[in-house]
């Protein structure tokens, strides 16, 4: 595959770099998150894919 | 749905990506992450401008670098490499206000054919998730990788 091939993939080719690690546990975008998770409470799944929750 | 999109960076798990926005602006980086939620296999896609000085990350910035098509390209292309990884897991996504949620949903309905290709997609309203179509107002989004095995 030359690399005309490979940027026309629609999933992109993605360089590891170690330096983002840091942001793996971090918080970020937390007020985002509150919010999905309380919209989830109310509204969870689409109705044929409902899961079981992880965490309380 | 062959668009330009920015070259990616990403640490090993698939969860953080970055990228640096390129226009009249200058160069921004910008982040995004998938965060795990409270239900199981059910990620928050975010994402924001990184502050080179603080490190602080801002989802409200208004960037106007000339580049959103090619912002949102590459923000749709990280949900292709984040779903390789997790083939079963949901991708939650809305705007930070109301008139970019609008934004995603004007790009979302531009593409929304190839999109549903490769994933089942949701619209959120009034409070029930139903399938998205064209023309409706959503708080949010979601999206499951359908069950293809690979994609070019």
């Amino acid at each position: 595959m030359n690399i005309e091939e490979l940027n026309k993939r629609k999933t992109p080719v993605v360089v590891i770099d170690d330096s983002l690690e840091k942001y793996k546990d971090l918080p970020l975008f937390q007020e985002k998150v509150d919010k999905a998770n309380e919209m989830l409470r109310t509204v969870g799944l689409p109705k044929a894919n409902k899961k079981k929750t992880r965490r309380a | 749905m062959q668009l330009d999109r920015y070259q990616l960076k990403a640490e090993e798990s698939l969860t953080v990506f970055e990228f640096t926005s390129n226009g009249p602006k200058g160069q921004i980086p910008k982040l995004i992450k998938f965060s795990e939620t409270n239900l199981k296999d059910l990620y928050n896609l975010a994402f924001g401008d990184k502050d080179l000085t603080t490190g602080d990350l801002n989802d409200l910035a208004i960037s106007n670098n000339g580049d959103s098509e090619k912002v949102l390209a590459t923000v749709v292309s990280t949900v292709y490499a984040f779903s390789d990884k997790y083939p079963n897991s949901f991708i939650y996504a809305t705007g930070s206000t109301k008139a970019r949620t609008r934004l995603y949903r004007m790009g979302i309905t531009k593409y929304l054919n190839e999109i549903t290709r490769d994933f089942d997609l949701y619209g959120l309203r009034s409070d029930e998730w139903e399938i998205f179509e064209k023309g409706i107002e959503y708080e949010a989004f979601l999206a499951k990788r359908k069950n293809s095995n690979f994609i070019l």
